[in-house]
């Protein structure tokens, strides 16, 4: 499943790319994401919970940001997760571009998500929308916390 | 993989058994929602707290005020009282028409609700009536509107602490009438397409004095169209009136992708089933 996802954050580019490319500190502003510890150069273990009612995914996994280019403005980062109780995994390549825009930023990310297992039983529509809320929360708290 | 069932019979219990176990708890009363789930593998709750031998949950209660419907009447008892037809005859429509008699007998009104599927029949229909849910804390009763408790596909307003108890529909005005519409094109037990529930009332001279018109199937959960409702209230509907009221439907409607169709197409016929409805009202 693809998805695309643009995001103006209002702060310049570097202190955008700081931010995005600390992957704790990043995660901080993924909501329902526990803690994220790192476990090698560029590796870090994390742990998401994403709600939809009574249903809850506990996604626990491996983060790392795979490519960076600063000069580009394009980062790459991999995630591969599942959720033991339910059962199910979630792999997502996300590919991630800075764009001046005067005093702004625009971030884009293109994700190209692999879902199996039991979370694929929702559906696109609703992956999708549950990503699309995702992906705004971020964007309003880089903002904030750049703000 | 096994939960422990329990079985309160009264609210009181219920409550107890909800605060003691949490999130680790899930409500049923048909269980018809969360067996699909349960078999899916989407919910592993350790215990489910099953509702149906509260008797103060049951029943239906006809009041001057209008009509109350205990949150465990199943969709068949529904269909088939007396004072439910006598109140709107739409309303046992709505509940007829929803699944095969099978599920109608086991599902209840307020597992219905609470599982807040946004293509489900009853909540449009109760959304136009101006209808509300009763929540039960330990704190107490609070009423929800029915069209402030859908807030996201499978989410509600109502707080883990709460158990949906009953629903209130109030008195309609003298000559309201109403109407629940489907779109079926696939079987007569799916789910809609799209589907559009309506109430209206005209004023002595002809004007629209009141009107109000809901939708499911069109988003993420049932919606209102107050787009609509305001092209209408007031005027004097004639067929022209009417269509371009129903095209403004678009605004308030955010449908998906799916099995029944396209975006695109929900929104073709949300404009065509509504204006249905509304020209059917009047007539």
């Amino acid at each position: 499943m693809k998805l695309e996802h643009t995001a103006l954050v209002r702060a310049p580019r570097t202190r955008v790319w700081k931010l995005v490319t600390d992957v704790p500190a990043a995660a901080r502003c993924v909501p329902g994401v526990a803690a994220v510890t790192p476990s090698g150069t560029g590796k870090y273990k994390g742990s998401l919970l994403v709600q939809l009612g009574p249903v809850r995914l506990v996604l626990d996994g491996d983060v790392a940001l795979t490519a960076t280019d600063e000069a580009a403005g394009k980062a790459s980062v991999r995630a591969d997760a599942k959720d033991s109780r339910l059962g199910g995994t979630v792999r997502a390549t996300m590919d991630l571009t800075l764009v001046d825009k005067g005093e702004d930023t625009e971030l884009r990310i293109t994700s190209d998500v692999q879902i199996a297992g039991r979370i694929g039983e929702f559906g696109q529509p609703v992956i999708q929308r549950k990503a699309d809320q995702l992906m705004t929360q971020f964007a309003e708290c880089l903002a904030r916390t750049l703000a | 993989m096994t939960y422990d069932y329990h079985e309160p019979e009264t609210v009181a219990e219920a409550l107890a058994l909800l605060a003691l176990h949490g999130e680790d708890a899930h409500l049923v009363a048909g269980a018809t929602a969360f067996t699909l789930l349960w078999r899916q593998g989407l919910l592993r709750p350790g215990h489910v707290i099953g509702l149906r031998r509260i008797a103060a949950l049951g029943g239906i209660t006809s009041t001057e005020g209008g009509l109350v419907i205990g949150a465990t009447v199943t969709h068949r008892a529904i269909e088939r009282a007396v004072e439910v037809g006598r109140y709107c005859p739409a309303l046992t429509r709505t509940f007829a028409s929803v699944a095969t008699v099978r599920v109608r007998n086991q599902a209840t009104l307020g597992g219905n609700l609470a599982h807040a599927d946004p293509a489900q029949d009853p909540p449009p229909m109760l959304i136009a009536l101006g209808a509300e849910v009763v929540a039960t804390s330990a704190a107490g009763e609070r009423t929800i509107p029915v069209d402030e408790l859908f807030v996201d596909v499978f989410t509600t307003s109502l707080r883990a602490d709460e158990i949906l108890t009953a629903v209130r529909c109030p008195a309609l005005a003298p000559g309201t009438r109403a109407t629940y519409l489907k779109f079926l094109p696939r079987t007569a037990d799916d789910y809609a397409t799209v589907s559009v529930a309506a109430t209206l009332r005209l004023a002595d001279d002809g004007h629209v004095a009141d009107v109000r018109v809901a939708l499911g199937a069109c988003g993420p959960t049932p919606v209102r169209a107050r787009s609509v409702e305001a092209a209408l209230r007031g005027a004097r509907p004639d067929a022209r009136h009417i269509a371009d009221a129903a095209a403004r439907v678009d605004a308030d409607i955010a449908p998906f992708d799916d099995v029944r169709g396209s975006a695109t197409y929900k929104r073709d016929m949300a404009r065509v089933w509504t204006e249905r409805a509304l020209t059917e009202l009047v007539s």
